[in-house]
């Protein structure tokens, strides 16, 4: 795989990964914009009111009829959360030419230009969105946020989150708040949506079998042309919470309790949150992590036990399903392995088995496009131009020494517990 | 070994059954760096009556078996667990059963060969004790407990319930805590005699290998078998009607979950499986795909906001379509469903619609072929059923309105039909 990318006007720019391996070409577009309270509502409505309709597939039916005489292209859109950034994020996948029953029928094209034309060509009426769309997708956001409860493992994972990161940017729920539905109609959205077009940075992905013609095509694309160069408006550093948020219990009508240990890995600089990766597989990212030995295999607590290492954010969670009379144990439990990473009850081995398994991983990202695509966008948001290949060296070089400092340095911030 | 090529897809399947009885199936992707390796028994939780071969009286077994059985494979004599060992070596490993098999399974870049050896230690050599059964009893009783707690798994083993009278598809995959806490060592190895005979079992490897060499390495790794007589499966009588139309359960949800599911006659003939399985899902797109009438009046009107779900689940002896999602008026759904089958048996299949569906699920198979690991499954759960998975690509263009026409008169029918729901 070859990665290229070019700067399309200021603040917006193409991203290039040249393979063959694939079936499929993967087209991505995100929009990326400061998480704001003010706006985290409007922004996610945003998506779901473009989704519905644009100014030449003026409905849901028409861009289904349009998607499935390419052959199925699957179009897909989603909200995430990168650092302090909400990331508005339009994926397009259409199958290669060359495994159509008839050639020459261009489907890449034809799907840029449909997910290209969803984005910034959209339905408008009287200088507003569609008010029809704007009304049913409130209805459908507030039930989506609303609906948050019904997976319990993400949902207590977002609330040890919000708890952790209150009143900062990266505590907002993605999708937003119902209680900001109400204020919004389609004539204020749609003046956000121009500001947020205006304003944000904007970043295409093409994967596949691809060549200058998808330079060419972007070039000549109507909707593309009209956008204006932009100074984006996002946010390059995040925001750290150090204030400790203590233990917080919810009550829900549930039969396991969810367990979720926020905390803070407090690394220097980028080269620490390198070690952090292979500290956190080996607290609790794998099967042979501490915590899925100590609380799963040996104490029998859980069926699900580890941990993830966000690296925005240079946070690590904890979590576990387990029996709601054993929280104290399983805290307990969760504590002692942070305190033998920290007196370095952990082998050269260990390290190395570690490294081993993230290195793995790193190699596969080319095996996957949307992989490869949050790859090389996390490269962007960070400000890195590294390639797979120099990601695994630094992953390489990395010692027991290393691990320990990022022990001495991990403190708990939050502990949220779900119960009935 | 036996080649077979699909031009569609341009992927060649290279297969072997060995004198064993173990078949070996390889799918050479060049280009990818992810290897990987699924090796899997036709044992599930379905199969829970059963004659042992050479015996003369049926044996039954606690609800959850298999699946418990695949948690304690791991376990060895030298007090190692096979999944850590994996793990050490930097690869993924996994394992899991259905209601149909159980299979074990690593992916990786690097140490594939010792992967192998390891993965091919542990599937051939149980080491079952009564303290590392009792052990997994917590483990599982968790897991258990986890799934009480997802509406969707609920509502879906619901319809199951009034779906069917006596089948086996109706037990929870991973038993109950009151079942599990039967099983015994013996149990274990009983089952594990019966079922992980190497004439009951299939390796799919996928990646960018040589295939012969991939042959001789595995059968280097085979322990001396003989191949078992044949597991005679007892299942009970099942009738062709629904238990009953309606059941509701109550949990804390947002919004009430629905499955509306359809009881179908289960075919064993592989080529029937395979058109009816692609007619069928023509039909749902048809029926309540994002481009069809349906979906579009049930969002205008509120009542769905995304997509709705829909699947055709099948083996040789049972067979449902599935339709299910989130909604305020589940019980709307389920009647503006029914019409609309009604009116497409009035009025006949639109011919655009079909043409366009039909690429839309020739594309959907052809894109199947970009992931090591999800070609592998394919084909291995297809095998067990006595399919080709390359048969899907083929007979898309076999099937026509004629026969779409048929398949909804023989299969969407209003007395099968039934709906659960789950909600506050």
């Amino acid at each position: 795989m070859k990665y290229t990318e070019k700067t399309i006007k200021k603040g917006m720019k193409l991203h290039m990964m040249h393979t063959d391996k694939f079936k499929t070409n993967l087209v991505a577009v995100f929009l990326t914009t400061k998480l704001e309270r003010n706006y985290v509502t409007m922004n996610a409505l945003i998506s779901a009111v473009l989704r519905r309709g644009s100014y030449t597939m003026q409905t849901q039916e028409e861009i289904s009829k349009q998607l499935e005489e390419l052959y199925g292209a699957s179009f897909d859109c989603g909200i995430d959360k990168t650092g302090d950034n909400q990331v508005l994020k339009f994926y397009i996948e259409a199958i290669n030419d060359a495994y159509l029953p008839q050639s020459n029928e261009n489907v890449l094209k034809k799907a840029m230009e449909s997910v290209l034309d969803i984005i910034f060509n959209p339905l408008i009426e009287n200088n507003a969105f569609k008010k029809e769309y704007v009304q049913q997708e409130k209805n459908n956001m507030k039930q989506r946020i609303e609906g948050r409860i019904d997976n319990k493992r993400t949902y207590a994972l977002d609330r040890c989150i919000e708890e952790m990161y209150k009143n900062k940017p990266f505590g907002l729920y993605r999708f937003g708040y119902v209680e900001d539905l109400k204020e919004i109609n389609e004539k204020n959205l749609y003046e956000r949506y121009k500001k947020l077009i205006d304003q944000c940075k904007i970043d295409i992905f093409v994967s596949g079998n691809v060549n200058e013609e998808i330079e060419n095509i972007i070039d000549q694309n109507e909707n593309v042309k009209k956008l204006e160069p932009r100074e984006p408006n996002y946010n390059k550093e995040s925001e750290k919470n150090h204030e400790k948020q203590g233990e917080k219990i919810e009550n829900m009508d549930v039969t396991q309790g969810k367990l979720v240990v926020g905390l803070d890995v407090n690394s220097r600089d980028e080269d620490e949150k390198y070690n952090a990766i292979v500290y956190n597989t080996i607290l609790g990212g794998s099967a042979n992590s501490k915590i899925f030995q100590n609380v799963r295999e040996k104490a029998n607590l859980a069926y699900e036990a580890g941990s993830r290492y966000f690296k925005y954010k240079d946070n690590i969670f904890v979590n576990c399903g387990i029996e709601i009379s054993n929280y104290e144990k399983a805290l307990n439990l969760i504590k002692e392995q942070l305190e033998d990473m920290k007196n370095g009850d952990f082998t050269d081995e260990e390290v190395e088995n570690a490294k081993k398994s993230i290195i793995s991983s790193i190699k596969t990202i080319d095996d996957e496009q949307d992989t490869g695509i949050t790859y090389y966008f996390g490269q962007e948001m960070s400000g890195n131009t590294q390639s797979i290949e120099e990601y695994i060296e630094r992953i390489q070089k990395i010692n027991k020494e290393d691990v320990l400092q990022v022990a001495n340095k991990v403190e708990i911030n939050t502990i949220y517990f779900l119960r009935n | 070994m036996q080649i077979i090529e699909n031009s569609k897809v341009k992927e060649k399947l290279y297969i072997e059954k060995l004198e064993n009885g173990l078949t070996v199936m390889i799918i050479p992707k060049k280009g990818m760096k992810k290897k990987y390796m699924i090796w899997g028994t036709n044992y599930g939780s379905n199969d829970n009556v059963f004659v042992v071969p050479g015996e003369n009286t049926k044996t039954k077994v606690p609800n959850g078996v298999a699946h418990f059985l695949e948690h304690k494979l791991f376990e060895q004599e030298n007090g190692t667990n096979s999944l850590d060992t994996l793990t050490a070596l930097g690869v993924d490993a996994n394992a899991f059963t259905t209601n149909d098999m159980t299979a074990y399974l690593f992916a990786c870049t690097d140490n594939f060969y010792p992967a192998m050896d390891e993965l091919m230690d542990y599937v051939q050599n149980p080491y079952f004790t009564d303290e590392n059964v009792e052990k997994e009893k917590g483990i599982i009783g968790q897991e258990i407990m986890m799934y009480d707690d997802y509406p969707d798994w609920k509502v879906y083993l619901n319809a199951m319930q009034i779906l069917y009278h006596n089948h086996p598809i109706k037990i929870d995959v991973v038993g109950t805590i009151d079942s599990i806490s039967k099983i015994d060592k013996e149990i274990l190895y009983k089952c594990y005699q019966t079922f992980y005979n190497l004439s009951n079992m299939a390796i799919v490897v996928c990646g960018d290998f040589e295939p012969e060499k991939i042959l001789e390495e595995i059968k280097q790794r085979l322990k001396k078998s003989k191949v078992n007589g044949e597991i005679q499966r007892i299942y009970p009588e099942e009738p062709d009607t629904i238990v009953k139309e309606r059941i509701e359960q109550k949990m804390e949800v947002s919004r009430p979950m629905y499955t509306i599911a359809i009881k179908v006659k289960p075919t064993d003939n592989p080529e029937e499986m395979v058109k009816k399985d692609l007619a069928i899902q023509i039909l749902l797109e048809l029926l309540v795909g994002k481009s069809s009438p349906l979906y579009k009046q049930l969002y205008d009107e509120g009542i769905i906001s995304g997509g709705i779900g829909a699947s055709y689940e099948f083996s040789e002896n049972y067979a449902h379509v599935m339709i299910s999602g989130q909604s305020n008026e589940p019980e709307k759904i389920y009647d503006n469903v029914k019409q609309e089958i009604a009116k497409m048996k009035t009025n006949g299949i639109p011919e655009n619609a079909f043409n366009r569906i039909k690429k839309k699920i020739y594309g959907e198979y052809v894109k199947d072929y970009d992931d090591v690991e999800n070609i592998a499954n394919m084909f291995l759960t297809n095998y067990f059923m006595g399919i080709n998975t390359f048969a899907y690509l083929n007979q898309i263009d076999n099937i026509d309105v004629e026969y779409l026409k048929q398949v909804l008169n023989d299969v969407f029918k209003e007395d099968k039909m039934v709906i659960s729901i789950v909600k506050n």
